[in-house]
Order: structure tokens, then sequence, then C-alpha cells
């Protein structure tokens, strides 16, 4: 009997658990940090963090701090964050900056020489069409929850930063695919005009539905970028679309610039100027923050990256400096600028060294070190005395302490994207190219107001027959240099790829030499070209 | 009354006869050939687990032998005989040399056949034929010894990991690892947290027999994860009556062979000097200061096992052991110990019809990490620096300071401080267990059903404390502590039927399954910088996968002349999405006996046997456990995003490929094995074809479609093909002296054939971010992806000087070509063991050829702005005298004058051993001393040709190694 029962146990537990077991086949995540959609979208407080995300994509590079996680594969995490490519590729190609790194494909971007393959064109698509599906799928996610009037402001900032996106696109690789929903389908591509098309009518449909000028929590926007980043399209439809669109650039330009905000003229730390609070640590809060449209945050324990500004602090220090001096441990010996920039502020020199080299100006935006660096560059590998260095960026507080992470690793200065000087200095380009709407005087006005501020009285101040084209060039510069504009200001003035301007090590000869037209876009990255075969390379590539 | 009392007497008497039936029989086992002794002999009551072995005399005395019993008596090598027991006091047996290999018996998975059954390509390496000497880890115990298994080790650290591979690289993203099965319980390969390897919990000398299946056929029974081999594990088992015992001890010592070649402190201070800056010739210190020297040491290691084994009760054969090692290693501070014990019983019941096993392994090991950055520090620091520095902020070693008085950041750390300062310990415990039952149906004894459950848990505790004295360029620093503690689990219930009939000439065999797999991980880690920083300091991480599986087979034998063999199996893992999920992978092989055959008729050649097989397997190993589901992550704390004065973590949408599929392998093999001259020359031949298609690869994806700009898709196709040759030769065998050869070669071709997008890899050292390697159709996996170096008239590499390749007057990527690759073409081994009255002698070699390494360590540390950049000094590598090269960048780390050939031969072993037989009543002792890698002969410049994946950088130095060592039993 014992036996009959075991020899049926023997053959019938095997039998039980084997169909037990087929419903283990069926796993979810069970990682405390894991979610699913449904928890993410259950209301409006979870979605603020996949909103979060979208803002997030622009300043960090993953889900751990400083480095992990990482959004995008590929390319060493630290070099993908967008504020650092953006420098990479509209900074280092140009003749505001130099760096002596051999990372991959990072010398040829001063010599203007890189290939389809290159590491930074290519990581940034990569993080600028992420953030369009990022968008994209919290756009239709957060539609189950819109009738809560803050996931309305939501969605509006999400197609903002949507069309910032296509921005991105449009001005840098002009040919890309317009994809609203998110879908393994392969998309096709679309032409300049198109994507311009498509970024106008965003950014028009949603001025309405982002918040009034001010009434939003920092670090979001409200209708006040949807006008700026309208009037940078207009001022550059030229380029994209070959249309002159100046007089809507003149009318959104002065839509921001009569609105809430306002440029900084709070001299917190009493040195005198009130334009180098913009790019201190504590720049959301000593002023600043009055005149950011739309910046991206940091933080030296929250927010931490080795992009952003850890990236321009700390790549901008080496040679004599004292890292102290700016809020951080050390420097990394990178950046340097060419005489190019320095020279554009001749007019301001207050005193000279013994090889009769600049070394102090009047205008407050001249930030450059001087000690030890010699103007002229021999070479820019590895040597980081060769060019002046740049002060600019600094993990300091208006009161001199140090930024909050105490081991002075990462950086707290929040890094503006859109600042209303830029909106003045558009006023005054659009108004001088013949835009309807504005006027030469008021024009002059914004201009001085930049001038008194960077001198601290109205000694630099212009007049009327001092503003021309020239004049605009080579001001924007001088107020936004290092913030990610030049190469789209040179494109606009022809100056570029052609032979009109050159500058030290341009085209990779040392006084500077012509590039090939096709160099005014970047290329799409060769594996996309491979993976979509809608897809077609931009010329020259 | 008489009657009665004579047959009460009768049956009285014949009472003790029935208890007297229980009877001792005894006898001599001898040689027929010599009439020698044979020790050691199996002598087995059939059809119990009655049993004993002969002593060293041959003599055996086995007890409870009843009328009508058939003996058994079996030996390796030689023919089994069977005598039946009437009642004779003593019978005494002469066993018959026979071709032993074809008699041995060789495991299959879920069963085991006889090598002159078997149908695919199997190798099986067992006790007498290891590699000997200082081993602490199973990967050892078989390198150099099987045609088409590479196994490298990882570097030479104690107890340190060994990649296996078999056949070449099986996949781009997932493991090429073969699946390790021990015991019949399939390990989970994934390592186990604070361990150095992933066997490392078995102890060498509890290993009876590895053996590996290379071909479809014979791996496909375990479909999903046998993609690339499998290797079965078996354990001693106990055997005999009385308890016999065995200690083997050794103490070993290790010594650095070589370092890399850098500049002394003469030739750096001369080239300051000529070079430098006043600036830099200030900073140039007294002393002369051999970093490396500093920081590796002789190391001594010691292991003692003991074991023993015998049977309980008559009926369960018994086998427990325990070990002890204790390894430093040649970088000072590092140490592996580990205790393990083990515990075997084969009870059997019901007259044989119920078999159990019960096997139990449990492993305590403690292991202190040595430093690894100081490898890389000590090849740069400067040479002329002091080690100690009494002015130093830190604890008094020297360190480089910037303006602030901290440690300047883009300096190296002093190595001896990083020595000396870092404390990194952990502690695994693992516990493999499994309870198998064989049960023959009493109503149907051709059946047998077996039930296998097994458990495999770890838990491991480790912890890194580094002082607050450690240089560091952090402005607050006062040291870090982070411990984490992991826990894995892994389950198997396995449930079989085999059915055996033999008919006249036919003979089947049949088995059907059921498998069942989970695998389940909990990290949990702690940092208290993050605690300090006052950020989420606790960080867990679960996952869990299952894997299901049905399978069958089917043996049939005709004759011994022609045997067929077809196996199918399905498999589904919770890895892949559920229209995807279930996997077929079947199985065909045939073979032919042809020395069965009777129109075959040499006397030479004693086996002769034509396989040929097709097998289809799948794999998933090293694959994301949910990539298939839409997820969200949060954001870690220091990564959340600032609005207004709060910070908010943040919810990003994880890419998903939703249709994964099994990468699947189609393997054809052919081979033929060979003996001649009554077993005295024997080996096989084998030449197979695999190719794998949907392979899994991370692969680009537009990022418009999804949400990242890479997802793991089945996306390419690779092939690999090649031949195996071994020979197995006895040159010599007399009573006094017996000479064996093994040789064993094996060449692979491995080729991407289809991949829609190149995949670069290899990341190395020098710059940030760059890579090497490149995985592109047409060409093998890994292949090196370079610029091609201009050159002198006198062989000198012209820095900067490319071909440019594609003519457009720039050089970018597209100058870069495929040049060569890190894997052999071609591997052999030689192995020879002289054996002469009571020494021993073994000697084991291996040689590869086709292997080439890229010496990331003259790459990215021989150029000359190195040694003053960063206000600082730093040591060259001695490849500046060659190359001269000022700069690094991008294109000089990626020229093809750093892929060096590093074809090597190695003369791996030298052991040499003296047997005392007798010291003892009943006991003999084997003395021996070995050396472990004696010689390399190549002509790569680095520090060691032999490097996994390729890359040269910061590799730890495999040491030589003494040993002497005793093994008794009693």
């Amino acid at each position: 009997m014992k036996m009959n029962y075991i020899k049926k146990l023997i053959l019938i537990i095997p039998a039980l658990i084997i169909v037990s077991c087929n419903d283990d086949l069926d796993q979810t995540p069970i990682d405390p940090d894991s979610f699913t959609e449904a928890d993410v979208f259950i209301n409006a407080d979870e979605a603020k963090g996949a909103l979060a995300k979208l803002y997030a994509s622009l300043a960090l590079t993953g889900q751990e701090g400083p480095a992990g996680q990482a959004d995008i594969s590929g390319i060493d995490e630290g070099t993908s964050q967008y504020s650092r490519m953006l420098f990479s590729l509209n900074e280092l190609t140009t003749d505001n900056a130099v760096v002596g790194w051999g990372d991959p494909g990072l010398p040829n971007l001063h010599a203007m020489s890189w290939g389809a393959n290159n590491d930074f064109t290519t990581a940034m698509y990569y993080r600028l069409a992420q953030e369009v599906s990022f968008c994209n799928s919290f756009i239709s996610n957060a539609e189950s929850l819109n009738s809560n009037d803050e996931v309305k402001a939501y969605i509006a900032e999400a197609r903002f930063l949507r069309a910032f996106a296509y921005y991105n696109l449009v001005d840098l690789y002009a040919n890309v695919p317009l994809v609203e929903k998110v879908s393994t389908d392969l998309p096709t591509q679309s032409s300049r005009a198109e994507v311009f098309n498509y970024v106008e009518s965003e950014l028009l449909e949603i001025q309405d539905l982002l918040k009034e000028s001010g009434a939003n929590e920092y670090g979001r926007v409200d209708k006040v970028a949807a006008w700026a980043l309208l009037s940078k399209l207009y001022l550059n439809a030229e380029v994209y679309v070959g249309e002159d669109r100046y007089t809507d650039a003149v009318t959104y330009a002065s839509k921001a610039i009569n609105s809430s905000y306002a440029i900084n003229t709070t001299d917190a730390n009493g040195n005198g100027s009130a334009y180098d609070e913009l790019f201190l640590a504590d720049n959301n809060t000593n002023g600043a923050q009055k005149e950011f449209i739309f910046a991206i945050n940091f933080d030296g324990n929250q927010s931490k990256t080795y992009g952003g500004t850890t990236f321009l602090v700390h790549a901008s220090i080496g040679g004599s400096m004292e890292a102290s001096n700016f809020g951080v441990n050390g420097g990394w010996e990178g950046l340097r600028t060419t005489r190019a920039l320095v020279d554009q502020f001749d007019y301001a020199v207050t005193s000279r060294d013994d090889d009769d080299n600049p070394v102090s100006w009047s205008d407050s935006r001249a930030m450059f070190y001087t000690d030890g660096q010699s103007l002229e560059i021999n070479k820019i590998a590895n040597t980081f005395t060769d060019g002046y260095a740049v002060k600019k960026f600094s993990n300091i507080k208006s009161n001199g302490e140090q930024g909050s992470d105490a081991g002075g690793d990462f950086v707290d200065t929040d890094l503006p994207l859109i600042r209303l000087a830029e909106m003045y200095l558009t006023y005054a380009e659009a108004v001088l190219r013949g835009g309807a709407g504005g006027d030469q005087q008021t024009a002059v006005g914004y201009i001085n107001e930049l001038r008194e501020r960077a001198f601290g009285d109205n000694s630099g101040n212009i007049n009327s027959s001092d503003l021309t084209l020239d004049f605009i060039i080579n001001e924007r510069a001088r107020e936004l240099y290092w913030e990610g504009q030049r190469r789209t200001d040179l494109i606009r003035f022809n100056d570029y790829t052609s032979g009109n301007y050159v500058w030290p090590f341009k085209g990779g000869a040392k006084n500077g030499t012509a590039v090939e037209p096709f160099r005014a876009l970047f290329p799409l990255p060769s594996n996309i070209i491979l993976t979509n075969t809608n897809l077609k390379q931009n010329p020259g590539y | 009354m008489k009657k009665l009392f004579k047959s009460t007497l009768y049956l009285l008497f014949l009472l003790p006869m029935s208890f007297f039936a229980q009877q001792t029989v005894s006898g001599t086992v001898t040689e027929s050939s010599n009439g020698m002794s044979l020790p050691g002999v199996n002598i087995i009551v059939k059809g119990t687990s009655n049993g004993t072995i002969t002593d060293f005399d041959g003599n055996y005395t086995l007890n409870n032998v009843n009328n009508e019993n058939v003996l058994v008596f079996s030996f390796l090598g030689f023919t089994t005989k069977e005598v039946i027991f009437n009642g004779q006091k003593t019978i005494d047996v002469t066993l018959d040399e026979s071709q032993n290999a074809l008699d041995e018996v060789v495991l299959v998975g879920y069963g085991s056949v006889r090598r002159k059954d078997a149908t695919g390509a199997v190798n099986q390496v067992s006790t007498e034929d290891f590699n000997k000497g200082q081993i602490s880890t199973a990967g050892e115990l078989i390198t150099g010894k099987i045609a088409g298994v590479n196994v490298t080790s990882g570097g030479g650290a104690p107890g340190e990991g060994q990649n296996i591979v078999i056949r070449g690289q099986g996949s781009l993203s997932l493991t090429s690892s073969p699946l390790i099965v021990v015991d019949g319980v399939p390990l989970n390969n994934e390592n186990v947290g604070g361990s150095r390897n992933a066997l490392d919990f078995i102890n060498p000398n509890d290993i009876e027999s590895m053996t590996v299946l290379k071909d479809a056929s014979s791996t496909a029974i375990y479909g999903a994860r046998a993609a690339n081999g499998v290797i079965l594990i078996t354990t001693k088992r106990g055997t005999g009556q009385d308890f016999t015992f065995n200690y083997s001890g050794t103490t070993s010592v290790f010594r650095p062979t070589d370092y890399v070649d850098v500049m002394d402190s003469n030739q750096f201070r001369s080239l300051i000097n000529e070079v430098g800056s006043q600036e830099a010739i200030d900073k140039l210190g007294n002393s002369n200061t051999d970093w490396q020297e500093e920081i590796y040491a002789d190391a001594i290691g010691f292991d003692h096992n003991l074991s023993t084994m015998g049977n309980i009760g008559g009926f369960m054969p018994t086998r427990a052991s325990i070990g002890y090692t204790d390894q430093d290693g040649i970088l000072k501070g590092d140490n592996f110990s580990r205790t393990t014990g083990s515990i075997s019983l084969r009870p059997t019941f019901l007259d044989g019809h119920i078999k159990v096993e019960v096997n139990g392994r449990g492993m305590y090991t403690e292991n202190t990490f040595a430093n690894r950055d100081a490898i890389g520090s000590s090849v740069d620091y400067d040479p002329t620096q002091s080690i100690y520095d009494v002015n130093s902020p830190y604890g008094g070693y020297f360190t480089w300071l910037s303006n602030e008085g901290v440690k300047n950041n883009l300096a190296p750390i002093n190595p001896v401080a990083l020595i000396n300062l870092k404390d990194d310990t952990a502690e695994v415990r693992r516990l493999i267990g499994n309870a198998k039952v064989d049960y023959k149906l009493h109503f149907f004894p051709d059946l047998t059903a077996t039930v296998n459950v097994g458990y495999d848990k770890s838990n491991s505790h480790g912890r890194t404390v580094v002082s607050d004295q450690m240089p560091s360029s952090q402005l607050d620093w006062n040291g870090s502590y982070s411990n984490f503690v992991n826990n894995s689990t892994n389950k198997l219930f396995d449930a079989y039927a085999t059915y055996t009939k033999d008919l006249d000439k036919h003979s089947i065999t049949a088995v059907a399954g059921y498998s069942y797999q989970s695998f389940e991980f909990d990290k949990y880690n702690f940092d208290s910088e993050a605690q300090e920083d006052g950020l989420e300091y606790e960080f867990i991480d679960k996952a869990k996968s299952t894997l299901l599986s049905y399978f069958g087979r089917a043996n049939y034998n005709y004759d011994d002349r022609y045997l067929l063999t077809a196996t199918l199996r399905a498999d589904a893992s919770s890895k892949l999405n559920p229209d995807d999920r279930w996997g077929y992978f079947p199985s065909f092989a045939v073979a032919w006996n042809i020395n069965n055959e009777n129109f075959f008729n040499s006397k030479t050649i004693n086996q002769l046997k034509l396989r040929l097989g097709y097998g289809e397997i799948g794999n998933v190993n090293g694959l994301g456990d949910y990539n298939f589901l839409t997820r969200y992550t949060g954001s870690r704390s220091n990564a959340n995003y600032q609005f207004g004065s709060g910070f908010f973590q943040t919810y990003r949408p994880e890419a998903i490929n939703e249709d994964l599929r099994w990468e699947v392998g189609k393997n054809y093999n052919a081979g033929i094995d060979y003996s001649l001259f009554t077993n005295r020359i024997s080996g096989s031949l084998n030449v197979y074809y695999k190719k794998t298609e949907d392979l899994i690869s991370y692969t680009t994806v537009d990022p418009f479609t999804n949400f990242s700009n890479g997802i793991d898709k089945n996306i390419g196709d690779m092939e690999n093909k090649g031949i195996e040759f071994e020979i197995n030769v006895v040159p010599v065998q007399t009573d006094n002296f017996k000479w064996t050869i093994g040789y064993n070669i094996s060449y692979n071709k491995n080729e991407i054939t289809n991949l829609p997008d190149q995949v670069e890899k290899g990341g190395i050292n020098g710059g940030t971010g760059n890579n090497i390697q490149l995985h592109k159709e047409g060409y093998a996996p890994f292949s090196y992806w370079v610029y091609k170096q201009v050159y002198n008239e006198d062989g000198r590499p012209i820095e900067g000087a490319y071909v440019d390749r594609n003519g457009d007057n720039q050089i970018n990527d597209e100058d870069k070509y495929l040049y060569k690759d890190p894997y052999a073409d071609i591997v052999m081994g030689l192995n020879t063991n002289v054996n002469f009255k009571n020494w021993d002698l073994s000697i084991v070699s291996r040689a590869n050829l086709g292997n080439y390494a890229y010496n990331n360590m003259a790459s990215s540390k021989a150029h000359l702005n190195r040694a003053t950049a960063n206000s600082i000094l730093t040591n060259l590598h001695t490849d500046y005298y060659n190359a001269g090269f000022q700069n690094i960048t991008e294109t000089n780390l990626q020229s093809d004058y750093y892929v060096q050939d590093a074809s090597f031969f190695k003369l791996d072993n030298v052991t040499l051993g003296h047997t005392f037989a007798n010291v003892m009543e009943d006991s003999n002792l084997r003395v021996f001393g070995s050396v472990q890698n004696v010689l390399t002969v190549t002509d790569y410049t680095g520090l060691d040709p032999e490097i996994s994946g390729g890359i040269d950088n910061n590799f730890y130095p495999r040491p030589r190694t003494f040993t002497v060592g005793v093994n008794l039993n009693f």
C-alpha cells in the first residue's frame, strides 16, 4: 500500500509542478526603481516626473548622476550631454573656441574636417531625436489626464520642448524626419522647409496654451519662451527657407522684450558689473533668473553631470589658473579661445603687457585669463597655454562661496539657452535687415542697455550711425560667446565656411582657410542612413 | 517421531544454512597480460550497491554474498568480467586489457553512453588526465587538453576567472561561454557579486571528470544556453565498502616574472633634462624607485583537502570532503581563501529499483581584493620620486599637489598608497545541492523515471573602505565607505523518463522529459559619500527570469555497427515576448562503427567510427530580463531635476523591442574516431560548420522610432567553421615504463556574414571614449579597426602620417580599415606523460597562432608630451624609443602599429612525482613538485601575449608557480 502511494507520488507530483510553473514565464520587473506606464500617468503629480525628464534630458545624461544608466549609448556619457555637444558643434567649430584634447572626432571639429561618423554630430542627432520621442510619448500619454489644468500646461511645455528639439535639428541637420508619434515604422525624411513650417506652427499654437510670462516655476517655460524661439526661427528664415521673415522676427522679439523678463542689472557680488552674475553658481536666485527665458538647471549634489556647466567650468581651467577661484577642485586643461574673439574687445582695452597683448578691458564681458597664456596659438593639441583662457563660467556664488558640492567636482551654475539679451540683439538685427514694426532708435537703446551693463556706465554706448550689420555680428560675439550661438550667427552672415572671414586654424590651416560650403550642415549619422533607407545623407558627406 | 526429529534437525541445519547463505568471498584480481595484481578494481554484486575494491595487492573481501549473485569485476581499461557466486570461498579473477577508451562511459546529458556508442563530438577528461600542480579552479584542469576548447585566465590574480570558449565566438553581444552543468544542475553563468570566478565554488579535488560536448547533436538536448557548447562536471562518488581516506596538500610559491617596459629613473631623468622646461626639471626627485617592484611581491599559497569515501549501512555509498585553500596574489594585498565542503550520498532501495543521489556542495570564500588601480599607476608614476614624503598631507605618501593643496586632479595616485589605503573585501557563501531519484518501475523495468531537484543559492557581502589619507582631489575628502549585499537563488526541477530495450541486434534508448529553471537576484548597495551629501544612498536592484523546457531523445543501435541519435527540445524563456517565446531545437546524428563490419578485417585498426551530426540550439544568455516590456526607470537622487525650489525624480521610458526572438545556431559536424594498435594510438578528427542566425546584437535603431539610439535586436548572422584533430599515442608501454603523448590542434575561422550596422567595441585607455574594435559584415567579430601607419625608410613610424585610403585629403574615420582580430586561428596542445617505476613526469604545453593583441600600454603611455603634461611628471613606456611619438591623439591611438602578432608557445606545466607504495599499511603516498607558467615564446612586446579579448591594458601579470605537494591514500 505504502509502495503504491510512493509510486503514485513519484509520478504525480512532477506533473503538478509542471503545470504550475508555466505561468512563471510571464515575469514583470521587480526592481523598486522600475515603473509601468500606468504607474507614471496615474495622476498629475506622478506625471510631473515624466515632464521633468523632458527638461532633464537636455541637462543630464542618464538616470544616475553624474554618469550611469545613460540615455545614449556608444559615446562617452559626459560628452553626450546636450549643451556640451551644442558647445562642441556651435562654438568649437568657430573662432570662439579651441580645445586641446584628442577624444575621437573632437580635433576634427575646429579643423572643420568631420566625417559622417563623427561622434559629436552623431550623438547630437541621437540626443535631439530621443528628446522628440520622449516628448511624443509624454504628449500622447498625458492626454488621458488633460482635464487637469496643470497637465494642460505640461502638455504645452512638452510641445515647446519638442519644437525646441526640432529647431536645433533644422539648424544643425536641416533634412530630418518629422515624427509626432513613436512607432516602429521607419520615418520618411522631410525637407528643411517642412521642418521649419512645423516648428513655426507648433509654437504659434502653443503660445496661448503656455503659462503667462513669469507665472511658471523656475526651470519650466512660459509663453515668452515660445515667442523668443519664434523670433530666433524667423531671424534665420533666410538661411532655413530662403524667406524674408524679419518683420515677424521683430514682432516676436518685441513681445519677449515687453514681457516680465528684464536684463539683470543687479551687481550681486559688487565687482562693478552685473554681467558675470549670469554665470555664477547662484544664477537662479541672484537676479540673473529674471533674464533667463529658457535655462537648464544643474546642481552639484542632485543634478550631476560631466557635461553642462561642470564641463564649461572645469575644462576652461588650466595653466596657472587657481581652480578654487572658480569653485572647483581642479582643471581639465582643455578650452581656450582664439585671438579673433579677443580682438573683438580691442575698443575697450585698458592695459597691455610687454608683448603688446591686451590684459585688461573696461568691457566686463571680456572675461579672459591672460597670465601665462599666449594670445597666439601655435599648437592646439595638449598646450593649454596657447590661446587666452576664458573665465566666464564659475561655480562661485555671489557671496564668494563655492557651490553646494563640497568636494568641488560638480557645478551648480545653471545655463541659459535663451536669455533676454539675445532678444535685444535679434530685434536690432531684424530692424537693420528691413523688418517692419520696429525702429532704429529703439534698437540703439537696447544695445546701449547691454553696453551699460557691460561697462558699468555709459562710456561704451553707441549711437545710431554705429549700428550696422557688421557691428551686430561682432556685438553678438561679445555678449553671447560660448553660449552656443556662434555658428548659427556666422552662417547667417555668410562667414562660416567662406573665405570672407577666417580665424586661427579654421579648416586646419594656422591662419585659417575657407572650407567647402556643404559644411554649413552637419551629416546625418551614417548608421542611421544604413538603418533607415528612407533617409538621404546631406550633400557632401 | 523419529522422522519428525530428523526433519526438525534437518530444518535446524537448513536454518543456519539460510542465515549463512550470506557468505563471504575473497580473492585476488590480476592482469591477464602480466599477472600483476590490480589494485582499485571494482567488485559489485550485480543489481545492488554491495561492493568493494581491491587493495594495493589486488586482494579483496566481499561480505553478504548470496548464492546465485553475479559478481561484476570492473576496472577502467579492462574488460569487465562477471562471475556467478555459488559458495566459493575464493574467486580469483584475471582481467584483460580492453580497448579501454571505448568501454569508458561518457556523459551526454540526461544520461550516458559508452564511448563507442557516442554519436557526437564528445571529449571526456578524468582525474588521471587533469592538469596537475597548483590548481584552484576547475577551468585550469583542462587547459590545453581538448581540441577546440580554449581556456584563458583573466590574469594572474589568485582564483581568477577563466574564460572558456568552445569552437570560436558564438555571439556578438550575448555570452560566448559554454553551459556548465554540475551533477545535472546547469549553473547560471553570471558572476556572483564578490567572487572572482563563477566556478570557484567547486574544489577541483572533488571533480571526477569534465566532459565537453562540442557539437550540436550532443548539446541540443540542453537547448537554450547550450549554443556555445556544454561542459558536464561530475563530482567524485563514493565507492567501496570500507571507508578510505585521501589527503592532498600543496604549498606553492608564486613569483612575478616580468613587468611592463617603462623608463627607469636614469632614463627618465636624462629625458627630462634634455627636453623639459626648467619648471619640469625642477620637479624631478632624487630617488630611484621601481614602482612596479614596489607593488608586486612573491606570494605564498597552500591548500589542504581531505576526503573520505565508503559505504554506509551497505546500501549507501558516500563521499565527503573538505578543503581549504589560501592563496596570496603577487599584487600586494591580494588574497583568496576558500573553504569547501561536499557530501555525496547514493543510497539504493527496493533492490536497486530506487536509486537516490543527494549531492551537497558548500563554499565559503573570503576575498581580499588588492587595489588594481595600482597596476596602471605604477606604470605612470615618476621613477625619480620617493615613495614617502614626510610633508605630504596624505599619510606620508608622496603626492602631486595642486595649487589648492589637494591632489592634482589629473595626476595618478601613489601606487603604494593605493595598495595600502584601500580595503576591499568580500565574503561569498554558496550552496549548491541536488537530489535525484531514479525509479525503475517495478511493473515495467525497461522504464526508469527520474526527478532531479536542484538549488543554488549564494549570498555575498562586501565592503570597500578607503582611508581618509588616500590622496584625493576632493576638497572635503574624509574617506569613503560602501558595501553591498547580493543574493541570488537559482532553482531547477527536472523530470524525465528513460526507456531502454535490447532486442537481439537492436537496442533502443529513449528519454523524454521536462525542465524548469528560475534565476533571481537581489542586489543591495550602500554608498557613504551619497549619504554624506544628503542624497539617496541605498540602492536595490532585482530581477528574475525563468526557463521552461520539454525535451526528448532517442538512441538506436543496430548491431553495434549503426548508431542513430535524434533529439528535440522546446524552450521558452521569460526574456522573450510571448509570441516568440517558444523555440524548437532538433538534432540528428548518425555514426557508423566501420571496425565492426564484417568486411573490415584489420588487426591494427581497433576502432574506426564515422560520425555525422546536425543540430539547432538557441541562445539567450546575457540578454536583459525585460527588454520587450514597456517600462520607466526612475532617476537616482543625484540625477533629479529642479523646478522652482524643489527637486523631482524623473521617469524615463526605456527602449523596447517587442520582437525579440531566440538567437539560433545551426551546427553541422562530421567526425572520425579512430584507434590503432590496441589503442596505442587513438584520437579523432572533427570538421564543423556553425551558423548562428538572428544574432542578438545591440544595434542602432532610429531614435525617432524608439527611446534610445540602440536596442538589442535579432539582426545578424555569423559563421564559425573549423577542423579539430586529436591524437594520443602510447609509444612505450612495459611493466616499468609507460610513455604517452597527446597532441591536439584546432583551426577556427569566424566571420560575421550579415550585419546591417557596424558596431564599435573594445574600449581603450587614452583620451575619452576611444574604441579599437569593430563588428562588421564580412569580417571576424572584434576585428581591430585602425588607421594604416606610414613608416620611414628605417622602419620607424612617422607620427600623424596615415594612409589616406579614400583619397579625400582628410584623415578621419573613413580611412580606417579592419586588420586582424584577437582570436587565434590555430590552437595546439601538446602533452606528455612518462611513468617509470614509481616516478611520473608530465609536461603540458600549448601554442596559439594568429592571435593579435593591441598594446594599449604602448599606445597610451609612450608619447613625449605625457612626461610633462598637467603640471606634473609622468613616466613613459619605452616604446617611446621606437616610435618617438610626441602627442597622444585619436589617430595615434588607433594606429595599426600597436596591433601586434601575439602568437605564442607556452610551456604551461612540468610536474614530477614519486609514489611510495605501502608506506603505511594499506596506503600509498605520492609526493610531487611542479612548475607552472614555465616558459613563453612569443614575438609580442607587451607583458603577456595571452589576453582574453586582445586589449592589453593594465593586465594583472601571471606569476610563475613552484609547487610541492603530497597525496596520501589510506
